[in-house]
């Protein structure tokens, strides 16, 4: 015991000193430092809260079911291995009664939920998994009590139990897991009822985010999810707006800060007053969306209901098969285990949850990030896209105008831009407005400048210190008689033939400089699109541009094919066409004016419009600004479908298996009943692989929401930057 | 049926390593207000379901071992693979022996995310809560499947036994050797609740620790035997010790 020289760790839970690596594990928001994983159990049951007494009493029933099930093993096993060969009749006699006396009330224990199930199905004039079983443990019971009585040499009361045990533990773990899978789920569902707290006059209440109406005040404390739309009045905080933005870096908030409801407050308590009913929040207005989305099944998951639901009547017949071709060849008991041991195999468990599973996780997952679908097949249908089609202003493109080239006669572009921002600076005009605005990140403060004359949609004149200054198209400056000095017509043409439209800039009665305006590029579309040809998909931009213009975006891209000057209806049969070429086409636009085309695509994807759903023809709708996610939400997409795939030949390959082993008689019943719970569990497990599908990064820090949260919580002190804006 | 004896002791010796653990769920079950004899009543409960799981699992371990060998049930380990198990059981107990005496560092990967563990975490917090004479048992049942190495030392030596029988008596030692102190903190569990204490704080820690090294050498030595019985040809003799 060396070791204990230094202080040693000890473990949160038994006070014992932790040797070498112990098992470190985050309770309820603290780091606790554990000797052994049981430990590290046993403290969270010890400290875990909520009182689910319906949950204990499932619980109660299944541990004592378990108490009769497992010393009905014991005997039995201590029968097998032929413990009580040595003595007499008598003696197998008395354990048989014992037998049957732990079994019954085991049998009503475990069974009766079972029993219940199938009669209300039957009555339906169902037959559904819980036939099975219920026929498979009862008739176990039934023959081994009349063996007792007619004083047989086998009884299986163990069979019966344990085949009931064994199925109740895989549906109570499969449910868990379920209940595990909603977990992420939940808050996306539940925003109506999150709990705010109302601050009134010094008294704090909770009342419903639904009840919340305009001007109300509310108190978010760290770590709380922000349940309202609003106004932060005191308090500084970062949070995180990853279900609304899609952009999980946290944001600084201050006073006078609008806040989201949906975001996650960090590090810092809020006081925020509400600016909108609680109704009609946009966290609200996804979480009815999601809803809707969960509520519509997938394709998959329709067809393995249909298979499944013609399952069972045909496992029921093949057990009386196996039950009459095995009694004219062994013994009626060996025939009848083989029997049961084809009912239980055979359950179609995991089929039903292969899809369903799946698709909800992936649903969930894409919510998290404020990305929504209308439902599970929409995620089944991106998965097989193989054309991705681009729309260009408003997607690609930021769709507002901007300075996108600045040619001169010499003079220097920030003399030029200072001109022409001085007359356009009253203007009112989109084109004023970029002018202004490029001025303003050149840091080019604006020439004082006296107007005289404005010509709407041709020109301005002024004077600046005496001197006459113009600003405004070719034709207006032909108009007025200035000349285009001869060194800048080759840099007009050059900047024209991008696709852009110009404007001239001038003094004492020359041309000076001319000014490219045109839509610029996202920052991050270059990235998106690379990122989608990465993954093998065939890129389209679709415009209604001229064709120059859709060139110039279509090389920065880097798209495979561009189509330009394409009205809504000529889109719609590029569309077609090449769906027609290649498969599939998934559209992507700003869901405003592209709505028909989004509608026509085999799936339509907006960016950043309408927040509902239901008035929205895109299937899916990423966040404002949310293009970047695009490659990820394939990505997930092709997850989901792998897991459907996987799960559902795992399913039927694990029944067919199992079935066929069963039929020639190669299967205890109570290994069946552990296959086919373990069937059921792999299908959980394999779909909550899709929880580690790795998140989008944003930035170069990988992100992982529990691992921030972690952090946030420890550096709490420690100052962190605001978020750094795009370039425009 | 020394074997046994020393089982049941090092039983005895280990629980100093439940009092910090499972104790917590005895003091926690806590006194029945009908009085002492139905406090018993409880805390008896609560251990048969903990050892009727401990027995469940060696008479399983024992029985499936002996699927492995052609031999009967009981018999000397004389098939190869029989000789297998009792080496491995053997190691087994010995590395975790070695772990319980401080001289090995614990290295066994413990699952990071663990969801069998965190259900059966929320299980046991549900059931500890709730109330009626049935729920210690259910509690029990389910603390006996409670990830502990000196349960897995145990079972190894139940798989390496030769039987369902052998297996289930090698467990019940075991369980009844952890009955003393489990009922001795269940008893003093209303005292301590009472008096502000954690279950296993009462304890002068270099008691439990020497507790903990004793049930390491226990199972150091019984590892050895079961180790000998898959190396030594006439093992046969060595059990009947």
């Amino acid at each position: 015991m060396s070791a204990a020289a230094s202080t040693p760790v000890l473990c949160s839970h038994c006070l014992l000193p932790i040797r070498g690596y112990g098992h470190e594990r985050q309770v309820q928001g603290e780091d606790h430092p554990f000797c052994c994983y049981g430990c590290c159990l046993a403290f969270q049951v010890a400290r875990g809260e909520g009182e689910e007494s319906e949950a204990a009493w499932l619980l109660i029933r299944l541990g004592i079911g378990a108490f009769l099930a497992m010393n009905i093993m014991l005997f039995s096993l201590l029968l097998y291995s032929g413990t009580f060969e040595q003595a007499d009749a008598e003696v197998r006699q008395v354990v048989h009664l014992v037998l049957w006396v732990l079994a019954t009330p085991a049998l009503l224990i475990l069974g009766w939920p079972l029993f219940q199930e199938t009669w209300r199905a039957a009555t339906a004039r169902r037959l559904t998994s819980a036939t099975l079983i219920s026929l498979g443990a009862g008739m176990a019971y039934a023959y081994s009590a009349l063996a007792v009585v007619m004083g047989g040499s086998e009884v299986y009361f163990d069979t019966a139990t344990m085949l009931l045990l064994l199925f109740t533990l895989g549906r109570y773990l499969e449910a868990s897991g379920r209940a595990r899978a909603m977990r992420d789920l939940a808050p996306m569902l539940a925003a109506e009822r999150e709990g705010v707290t109302v601050v009134d006059g010094g008294t704090e209440m909770r009342i419903p985010a639904r009840e919340v109406t305009i001007g109300t005040l509310a108190l978010v404390r760290p770590g709380e999810r922000i349940a309202l739309d609003g106004v932060v009045v005191e308090g500084s905080s970062h949070v995180d707006e990853a279900v609304i933005t899609g952009e999980s870096r946290p944001v600084a908030k201050g006073p006078g800060v609008a806040v989201l409801s949906g975001s996650i407050n960090h590090d810092g308590a809020l006081l925020i007053r509400s600016t909108g009913p609680g109704t009609a929040t946009r966290w609200a207005r996804i979480a009815r969306s999601v809803r809707q989305a969960l509520a519509q099944q997938s394709h998959a998951q329709r067809l393995a209901d249909r298979i499944a639901a013609g399952f069972v009547p045909v496992v029921l017949v093949l057990a009386g098969l196996t039950i009459l071709f095995w009694a004219q060849r062994t013994s009626f008991d060996e025939a009848l285990l083989t029997g049961l041991a084809v009912l239980v195999v055979a359950c179609p468990c995991g089929l039903g949850l292969a899809g369903a599973l799946a698709t909800t996780l992936g649903i969930g997952r894409l919510a998290r990030r404020g990305c929504l679908v209308r439902g599970g097949q929409v995620v089944e249908e991106l998965s097989g896209v193989r054309v991705v089609a681009f729309d260009k202003t408003g997607t690609l493109t930021s769709g507002a105008t901007c300075v996108t080239g600045i040619e001169t006669d010499g003079t220097p572009a920030d003399e030029v831009l200072r001109v022409a921002a001085g007359l356009e600076r009253s203007s009112e005009h989109p084109v004023a407005r970029a002018v202004v605005k490029a001025a303003t990140q050149r840091r080019v403060s604006p020439a004082l400048v006296r107007p005289a004359r404005a010509v709407p949609g041709r020109g301005i004149l002024g004077e600046v210190a005496g001197q006459p200054v113009a600003v405004g198209s070719g034709a207006w400056f032909a108009e007025i008689g200035w000349q285009v000095p001869v060194g800048l017509v080759g840099g007009a043409h050059r900047l024209e033939a991008a696709g852009d439209s110009l404007i001239y800039v001038g003094w004492a009665g020359q041309v000076r400089g001319v000014l490219a305006l045109g839509d610029a590029l996202l920052p991050e579309a270059r990235a998106t699109v690379q990122a989608v040809r990465g993954m093998g998909l065939h890129t389209v931009l679709l415009t209604g541009d001229r064709a120059e213009a859709a060139d110039r975006i279509a090389a920065e891209v880097g798209v495979n094919a561009c189509e330009a000057g394409l009205p809504p209806e000529s889109k719609q049969a590029a569309l077609a066409r090449w769906r027609g070429r290649r498969g599939p086409v998934a559209m992507i636009g700003d869901g405003l004016n592209d709505a028909p085309v989004l509608a026509a695509a085999d799936v339509g994807i907006a960016v950043g419009s309408a927040t509902d759903l239901a008035r929205e023809t895109a299937e899916i709708v990423l966040p404002e600004g949310g293009l970047r996610l695009l490659p990820w939400v394939i990505g997930l997409s092709w997850a989901v479908r792998r897991t459907i795939i996987t799960n559902l030949l795992w399913a039927f390959g694990y029944n067919s298996i199992g079935l066929a082993l069963a039929v020639s008689g190669h299967l205890q019943p109570i290994l069946a009943a552990v296959l086919m719970a373990g069937s059921s569990l792999l299908v959980v497990a394999n779909s909550l692989r899709l929880e580690r599908f790795a998140d989008l990064s944003d930035g170069s820090r990988p992100v992982d929401a529990s691992a921030f949260e972690r952090r946030a919580l420890r550096h709490r002190t420690r100052p962190r930057g605001s978020t750094p804006q795009p370039a425009a | 049926m020394i074997e046994y004896s020393l089982i049941f002791l090092a039983g005895v010796a280990g629980s100093w390593h439940c009092v910090g653990m499972c104790g917590g769920f005895a003091c926690a079950l806590g006194s029945d207000p009908r009085g002492r004899a139905a406090t018993l009543g409880r805390q008896l409960t609560y251990n048969l379901g903990r050892v009727t799981t401990y027995c469940f699992i060696g008479g399983l371990v024992g029985f499936l071992a002996t699927g492995l060998g052609t031999s009967g049930a009981d018999a000397p380990p004389t098939s190869g693979a029989q000789r297998i198990l009792a080496i491995t059981s053997g190691l087994l107990m010995v590395f975790i022996g070695l772990q319980f005496l401080g001289w090995l560092r614990r290295s066994h990967g413990l699952p990071r995310t663990g969801f069998g563990g965190q259900l059966l975490a929320r299980a046991l917090r549900d059931l500890l809560r709730a109330p009626g004479p049935a729920a210690p048992l259910a509690f029990g049942v389910f603390n006996g499947f409670l990830p502990c190495p000196l349960v897995y030392a145990f079972a190894a030596q139940a798989a390496a036994s030769g039987g369902a029988l052998p297996g289930l008596l090698v467990m019940l030692a075991f369980g009844l050797g952890t009955f003393p102190a489990m009922l001795l903190m269940g008893g003093l569990g209303g005292w301590l609740s009472r008096a502000g204490q954690v279950p296993g704080g009462i304890l002068p820690l270099r008691w439990r620790q020497r507790g903990v090294a004793f049930a390491g050498a226990f199972i150091v030595l019984l590892g050895l035997i079961t180790f000998a019985r898959g190396i030594v040809p006439m093992g046969g003799h060595l059990h009947a010790l």
